[in-house]
């Protein structure tokens, strides 16, 4: 695909664990465009924040380890780069946020500090400089007082000012993609929703490419253009907003939208959540991983993992069955 | 910060009289006759004034009132004043022969200039080793102070002193035990040397006498090597695990994330973090170190508190026994506080609440 901004391919990364080793990413490739708004859905557990950790190679090793693939970045192996070339591309082209705005700020240092940290950093600014860019991120996210609040430390804000806080810090240096590791889970419907806004109106403004990592499809709906939908560390379903929602095609995705289009109404209600939890993987799978809990599992499911196929206009999807027929493709 | 300190201040006389109640109850289980050594230097002597101590001195009156005469002295007589626990009378050392106080005075400072002496290498070389056992976490440095810390854990400190002694004393010859040599003894007591701290290093250097300085800490370097030996491996093992739990917190992802040098990830976001729990194991280990420590003093006959504790304890003087026991808590009410204002430095969530 040309002009791609990122383009990840076949990430593979693994978890040493006294257990065993647990297959946290297993082949994901992704790519995208300048200006977009990626969505990464998929229940809690399924490999979407260690995908986006290992892009920037921030998974904790040990126990983690990328064993295989590359994450392009404007045409440079981010997977390759010496330990001082990433530096400079975290934080700097591309920043991050999590979910946790409790714990993901340093709770002894100061606001100013945690600001304008990236700015001498990266930007080469002075003190001085760095303090007054610091107080316009902070008005940016819509903080008041910001000059006063340069001197307060994180728990004197509440939640939701600290993911603002976060997310000034995150486009502090201006980076060209922004990776939000579900950045609202951890908040209240209210505050979700000013987060969301912000984040359109900062995108808009800024003109960021962003990747929006949730469990929550509705969220996704209103923010991204694209979405790839994650389970068992595979990627098995990948299309446009629209298409998936009018026309998902893998029975995980159409259990998280809970409906599902062409079905009588008993199905429907069956379907409304999926049981079961998503699997710790201590092997590399060699079955489909949902078969446990699909309805439609075949035969074949149990023995092949299927893997991404075109089914439609940049739909990609990776199931054996059809789900309108309830047959093998 | 001042509200936060003033806050703690005002807990002090609280635990003040905590400390001093509980020794003055302790002193219940002497007999009067006993208690009276508070006031009377020799008692046997004066057997049969004894009643009349008794009386004299209040043994008889209600436990408050004793408790309070005790505390801030009394009047005997319109010309005897008694003093208390407040004017510094903690009792006649039998042992001693002299005032509680007056031993306290004579071998506090060779127990607080040892004691100073040791915090720097504990501390400093203590959490230096347990960050980079955290840092290089299994890795053979993290194995080689793994055993480094049982070894010192394991290793009662009689024996290691008395290894040290052996090899640096008997041996080598290089640094003898005692706190001082004889010569310098004599030019202390010669009246040239002004004695303005009562520490002999800090005396030296202000005396201008680089020769007894160095004469100092060629006395202190063993006892201070057992000391930081056995304290090393705790506290090595509590910064290495404060440490792990702080490196595994999201904010360290997030400091990586901004694309900040690994050595700036430690040592400014992650290590002011670890510090708080340490901070408290830091505290209790100077307690320890200020209220003597018997078994160092002894083998290096070190003329500190410790030393003279035992030696009160082994021959049966409550009262300079429990003279120094009320030292000892009213330096650990000191020393807790320090530990609280330290807390209030490193973590802006106690200071500013
Ligand atoms: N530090 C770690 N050590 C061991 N296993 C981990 C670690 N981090 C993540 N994992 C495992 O990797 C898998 C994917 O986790 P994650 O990417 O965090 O899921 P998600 O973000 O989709 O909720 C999970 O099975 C999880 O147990
Ligand atoms: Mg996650």
């Amino acid at each position: 695909m040309p002009d791609l901004l990122l383009d990840v391919q076949g990430l593979e990364t693994q978890f040493k664990t006294p257990e065993g080793v647990i297959y946290a990413v297993n082949g994901v490739s992704f790519g995208l465009k300048e200006g977009e708004t990626l969505g990464v859905v998929g229940e809690s557990g399924c490999g979407k924040s260690v995908s986006m950790l290992s892009v920037l190679r921030l998974i904790p090793s040990p126990p983690g380890k990328i064993t295989a693939g590359k994450a392009y970045y404007r045409g440079q192996d981010l997977l390759q780069m010496s330990n001082e070339e990433i530096r400079h591309v975290r934080g700097a082209q591309i920043a991050m946020i999590f979910q946790d705005p409790m714990t993901s700020l340093n709770p002894v240092l100061t606001v100013e500090y945690q600001l304008t940290e990236p700015l001498l950093l990266h930007l080469g600014m002075n003190k001085e400089q760095a303090r007054a860019r610091a107080i316009e991120l902070l008005e940016m996210v819509g903080i008041p007082n910001a000059k006063e609040r340069l001197a307060d430390y994180p728990h004197q804000f509440s939640g939701g000012m600290r993911q603002r806080v976060m997310i000034a810090m995150a486009l502090a240096c201006n980076p060209q993609i922004l990776i939000a590791d579900e950045p609202t889970t951890a908040l209240d419907v209210t505050i979700q929703a000013q987060i969301i806004e912000l984040v359109k109106r900062l995108r808009d403004e800024l003109g960021m490419t962003i990747i929006w990592i949730t469990h929550d499809l509705g969220i996704v709906a209103g923010l991204a253009q694209r979405v790839i939908v994650m389970y068992g560390g595979f990627i098995i379903e990948e299309a446009f907003v629209k298409e998936l929602y009018a026309n998902p095609k893998h029975p995980y995705t159409i259990g998280l939208l809970g409906s599902l289009p062409r079905i009588d109404e008993q199905e429907r209600q069956r379907l409304f959540s999926i049981d079961g939890l998503p699997p710790v993987l201590y092997n590399k799978p060699t079955a489909c991983p949902f078969s446990p809990r699909c309805k439609w599992a075949m035969d074949r499911c149990w023995k092949e993992n299927p893997v991404l196929e075109t089914v439609g206009p940049d739909h990609r999807v990776a199931c054996w069955a059809d789900v309108k027929t309830g047959r093998a493709r | 910060m001042t509200a936060y300190i003033i806050r703690r201040l005002l807990l002090l006389p609280i635990l003040l009289f905590g400390v001093t109640a509980m020794i003055f109850g302790m002193l219940q289980f002497l007999s009067p006759v006993e208690r009276s050594a508070l006031y009377v230097r020799d008692i046997p002597k004066n057997e049969n004034v004894v009643e009349g101590i008794i009386r004299r001195y209040g043994f008889d009156q209600p436990m408050y009132v004793q408790y309070w005469r005790w505390l801030v002295g009394f009047q005997v007589a319109d010309d005897e004043f008694r003093p208390g626990i407040l004017q510094g009378n903690f009792g006649w050392s039998r042992v001693g022969t002299q005032p509680v106080i007056d031993l306290i005075k004579v071998r506090f400072p060779a127990t607080l200039e040892l004691a100073l002496w040791s915090v720097f290498p504990i501390i400093g070389i203590g959490l230096w080793l347990g960050v980079q056992a955290a840092v290089h976490h299994n890795g053979w440095f993290d194995q080689a102070a793994r055993v480094f810390s049982i070894v010192g854990t394991s290793f009662p400190t009689f024996v290691f002193g008395l290894l040290v002694l052996m090899i640096f004393y008997a041996n080598l010859q290089w640094f003898p035990p005692g706190r001082v040599s004889d010569w310098v003894n004599q030019e202390i007591f010669s009246g040239s040397f002004r004695q303005i701290t009562s520490l002999i290093t800090v005396d030296a250097l202000l005396n201008g006498r680089f020769d007894i300085f160095v004469d100092a800490i060629k006395h202190l370097v063993l006892p201070i090597l057992t000391l930081s030996y056995i304290n090393w491996a705790t506290f090595l093992r509590v910064t290495r695990s404060s440490m792990l739990e702080t490196l595994r917190q999201e904010y360290v992802t997030t400091a990586r994330a901004k694309g900040l040098r690994e050595s700036d990830v430690v040592n400014k976001h992650a290590r002011p973090n670890a510090l708080i729990p340490i901070t408290t194991l830091a505290g209790f280990q100077v307690v320890g170190l200020l209220g003597g420590v018997v078994i160092t003093e002894t083998v290096f006959t070190y003329p500190g508190i410790g030393s003279a504790a035992a030696a009160a304890a082994s021959q049966l003087d409550v009262v300079t026994t429990l003279g120094f026991a009320l030292f000892n808590g009213f330096v650990l009410i000191l020393a807790n506080l320090m530990v609280d204002v330290i807390y209030g430095f490193i973590d802006p969530r106690v200071r500013i609440s």
